[in-house]
């Protein structure tokens, strides 16, 4: 992804890696701990976060796990994200509702917006139909990111997801995350 | 050992720690001895108590943190054992209150009852001090050793069935108020900022 920024009064188009962009935007949130399980689409992302020395990096092997290790931060008070699939939310949505429902708890979720009109992979066109339905049977918020200029409002939606007391959906889509079609 | 035995003898020594229990037995006990709000008793996301306690211990690094779990708990995420031998937590300790059977839904039967080895299991995850405690004097002797080795340790109490188990929960708040009473515990005890200064 390219930027242009002005240096010594000329306007130079500069490379930016947009996980470099998100991984900035979550720590200026205050994000200091990530639990991740690895989705193609988001791999970039979750090595961004591992090579970052002050983020605490739990890789899990079911993402409820991410979920509730979220959970359990908040009360060390340490602001959390958990990076999962789409194809994981659906399977940690019990546990999103019976943890995190029941007790008013936030937790703040990166999630890859798979089976997008965009995504021709075969396994994940439930997921592309059914997810935020899901979500919205659950009255769990979400917002989709789909261009470089929205990923400076990831701050503003991590405050108003603890505000919100409930688990929370930022959907990263293909085309921001510059990958091809497939 | 009668679980309450048990947790009696937990109770004895649990000096700072901050105590996390799965949903079940284990949560209704701990309360019963301790009525402590220190502890965190989860209401659902049966087998997700041990991910939450890791995710409390590592950003508590200085306290202590246990979780009571139970083997129908952890029956339902196995998994949590690579995910914490995988963070080697130095200030967890994983107890596990192991009746055979789904006690809280009228003592049903418990997968594979009398073929799993728990303490194995852990150790082959990666947690290396694991082990298996039979009666409440042998966890008296145990808990020393217990409190000063560094985690992760996991510990399988083997507990009776009780067929006159508490039915009801017996704590006298719920849900959001638990969040609120823990997280206040938590600020008042280490200090830290869980909410924000309007509350949230």
């Amino acid at each position: 992804m390219s930027v242009r920024r002005r240096e010594g009064g000329v306007q130079v188009l500069q490379t930016v890696d947009v996980n470099d962009q998100i991984h900035a935007q979550l720590v200026k949130a205050g994000v200091r701990l990530a639990a991740t399980l690895p989705d193609d689409w988001l791999n970039g992302l979750i090595r961004r976060v591992d090579r970052d020395n002050d983020m605490r990096h739990i890789p899990v092997g079911r993402e409820a796990e991410a979920i509730a290790i979220c959970a359990g931060a908040f009360f060390g008070g340490v602001r959390s994200a958990a990076i999962i699939g789409n194809t994981g939310l659906l399977t940690c949505t019990g546990e999103m509702a019976t943890l995190c429902l029941r007790h008013a708890i936030p937790v703040f979720c990166v999630v890859s917006e798979r089976g997008s009109i965009d995504d021709h992979m075969i396994y994940q066109e439930v997921q592309g139909r059914r997810t935020i339905p899901l979500l919205q049977a659950y009255d769990f918020p979400y917002r989709i990111i789909d261009s470089a200029d929205e990923i400076e409002t990831i701050p503003d939606a991590y405050e108003w997801h603890r505000l919100q007391k409930r688990p929370f959906v930022l959907f990263l889509t293909k085309k921001l995350l510059g990958l091809k079609k497939s | 050992m009668k679980t309450n035995e048990a947790m009696k003898v937990l109770a004895a020594y649990r000096g700072d720690a901050v105590v996390v229990c799965a949903l079940g037995t284990a949560a209704n006990e701990w309360w019963a001895v301790t009525r402590s709000e220190d502890s965190f008793y989860m209401h659902g996301a049966m087998g997700f108590a041990a991910s939450f306690a890791l995710g409390l211990a590592v950003t508590i690094p200085d306290t202590p943190v246990w979780v009571l779990n139970s083997d129908g708990s952890l029956s339902m995420n196995l998994g949590c054992l690579l995910t914490e031998a995988g963070q080697q937590p130095k200030n967890l300790k994983h107890f596990v209150v192991d009746n055979q059977c789904y006690q809280t839904v009228s003592n049903m039967p418990m997968v594979n009852r009398d073929g799993a080895d728990y303490a194995a299991i852990a150790r082959g995850a990666g947690i290396h001090r694991a082990i298996s405690i039979d009666n409440a004097a042998e966890l008296e002797r145990k808990m020393p050793e217990i409190n000063a080795a560094p985690g992760p340790y996991f510990i399988r109490l083997r507990v009776d069935a009780e067929p006159d188990y508490r039915r009801p929960p017996p704590f006298s708040y719920e849900g959001p108020e638990m969040k609120y009473r823990f997280g206040r515990a938590m600020e008042k005890k280490l200090g830290i900022k869980v909410f924000g200064p309007t509350g949230f």
